[in-house]
Parts: structure tokens; sequence; C-alpha cells
């Protein structure tokens, strides 16, 4: 079955897990089903359909961007990892947008 | 001749990276309009107590020049303004910044003018490297537009995770500088430092209609030397 790497800055809405499987054949269907199972995340990641421009979305190694994008099929051990812009550093640390959950 | 260097940031991650360069021989800039404060010292292991109040980046400057290296403070942001004299004649550019606007426009500066460049970044318990270079996907192609980001007191990081991102940084930027392509337009995500040391590396494509990427003097698409083939489609 496909897993979800979650990203740190998202597990508040997963109760810490950072691996999820779901039984999907696409991102999009992966991405749904992580909602239906942990609501309120996907507002995370997409808006109105199309992944956050803060944000990529890779299975395995490769970029959807240059797959299919959210249509990319997802084969039996697949690995989606959601990877959200970051910026800490120097004085502070800041996720993108995505730690006001 | 010396390779040279500037880093923007001269906090967490930019402490381990000063450090780094200057021992390995890299002359370097060291961009900061910072003071040293107490609630720094966690992950600022650079400095100490005595350093308090005094400027980040001449602090840093005097602790790789302590230990053989060459380096010069500046005590100024990189900003469209400060860019060019910053940049000069440097390699590479390393942000090391906690202020996503800068981690931008130190990748876009860099595009434009053909250079190198390092974009690290620590959040909590892990972090990201991005490896930079001519032809390559860039920053912007990756996340294309800095948004809000929480300050340290919202998000935190560990001290530790600093450190690390920080080597990391400083050696993907001497492979950089050195001429080793391997990992340029790939992103190294560290995501929890605390369970696992090994990065995910993360390749992405260029994006369609990046505004960065068409200021470049090599484009991702005229570049003939990325090892797999140009896609450029829209993460949608």
């Amino acid at each position: 079955m496909p897993s979800i790497r979650v990203p740190s800055a998202l597990r508040n809405f997963t109760g810490g897990a950072s691996d999820i499987e779901v039984a999907a054949t696409t991102v999009r269907d992966a991405l749904a089903e992580l909602e239906r199972r942990h609501p309120g995340i996907s507002a995370k990641v997409l808006d109105n359909g199309a992944v956050k421009p803060f944000i990529r979305i890779f299975v395995g190694p490769d970029d959807i961007g240059g797959l299919s994008g959210l249509e990319t099929q997802l084969a039996e051990r697949d690995e989606v990892a959601i990877v959200p812009a970051i910026a800490g550093g120097a004085g502070g640390a800041g996720g993108a947008g995505l730690n006001d959950a | 001749m010396k390779l040279r260097a500037t880093l923007v940031g001269a906090g967490g991650l930019g402490g381990p990276i000063a450090l780094a360069l200057g021992a390995a021989g890299i002359e370097l800039v060291i961009a900061d309009d910072d003071i040293v404060e107490l609630s720094n010292l966690q992950r600022q292991i650079q400095f100490t107590s005595a350093d308090l109040g005094q400027p980040k980046a001449a602090r840093l400057a005097e602790l790789v020049e302590s230990r053989g290296g060459l380096a010069r403070p500046v005590a100024a942001r990189w900003t469209e303004a400060t860019a060019d004299e910053l940049g000069d004649d440097a390699a590479i550019v390393i942000d090391a910044s906690d202020d996503p606007a800068t981690k931008f426009a130190v990748a876009d500066w860099a595009v434009a003018s053909g250079r190198c460049y390092v974009i690290a970044a620590a959040l909590r318990y892990g972090g990201n490297v991005m490896a930079g270079a001519p032809g390559a996907a860039c920053y912007r192609c990756l996340f294309e537009a800095p948004v809000e980001a929480p300050s340290c007191a919202d998000a935190g990081v560990l001290g530790p995770v600093v450190g690390a991102i920080g080597g990391v940084a400083a050696a993907v930027a001497l492979g950089l500088v050195h001429g080793d392509r391997a990992l340029a337009g790939a992103l190294l995500v560290f995501d929890d430092l605390r369970r696992a040391s090994d990065p995910r590396i993360v390749r992405f494509v260029p994006r369609k209609g990046c505004p960065a990427c068409a200021r470049a003097p090599i484009s991702p698409s005229m570049a003939s030397s990325l090892a797999t083939p140009v896609r450029v489609a829209e993460n949608r």
C-alpha cells in the first residue's frame, strides 16, 4: 500500500504519525484519503485543488511536477512526500505558513 | 587564488558554515546586521555570554580568523540594494538567514548572475539544504514565492539541528565551488534528526514561467549538463 510522509509541521493533524498508509492509486486520491482520516490537513497542502506554491510533493525522489501532477499514479510501495518551504536558520526559525494550525 | 564565498546570516546555521568553510580555505564575506542576544546562545553555539551585544558578523569573522581563515564582516542584510556589493566576486553565495524573502533574494541574484548557491533552513527537528547551480532548476522553481513564516517563539528549533544542517550546507557548498554538480537542483530534506540522519534527496523540475530562470544566463532549458532530461511542468 502507498504511504504519505507527513512533514513534522503537519503532524499535529495526524497525532504525531509521520507515515500514513493510504489505499489510493493517485496522489490526489492519497491526499483525499489523508483528509478523510485526518480532517483539515489537506487545506494546508492544497488550495482550490492545486498544490500550494510553497509546498512540493514528491513520489519517491521525483517531483510530481515532472510526472503527472496530482494525477500521478501510485504503485504498491510508493512513498508520497509532502515537502514545505522552511526558513529558520539564524535569529529564529519558521515553517512557511504551516504552523498556524 | 583563493575561492571566495558570501555567507548570509551569522547565526545558528551561519556559525558552523563559516567555521567549516574558513577552515577549508574559502575566503568569506559574512553579512548579518544583528547582534548577539542571550536567547541566541542555545543554538548559536559559536557565541558565548561574553559576546552579548556584539555584532554577529564581526564576532563570527573574528572566530574564523582566529582559526587561520579569512573573513570580512559586513553589518548588513542581503537585499536587492546590497546584493551586488555583498556578492561581488563570490564563487558561491550561501543563505543561512531566517527570513524567507532573503532566501529568495539570494537565490534570484545567484541565478541571474550565474553563481552557485546554497539555501539552508532549519525548523524544529529537521531542515532543508538546496544546492543551486547555473542551468539547474532554482529555488524559485521549487517554492515559487516567499510566504509568511512564524517566529522562533512559534516554531522553535532544536539546538543541535542547526549545527547538523549547517555542516551539511558547508559540505554541499564546498562540493559546488570545486565543480561537483551532482546535487545541483536537488533538495536534501532532513525530516527529524532525532530519529534519522539520512536525508531524503529529491529533485525538482524547472517551473514553467519561472521569473528567476528567465533572467538566468544559462536557463534550465538551455542546460545540457543536467544528469536527467529537463521536464517543464507545474507542480499541480
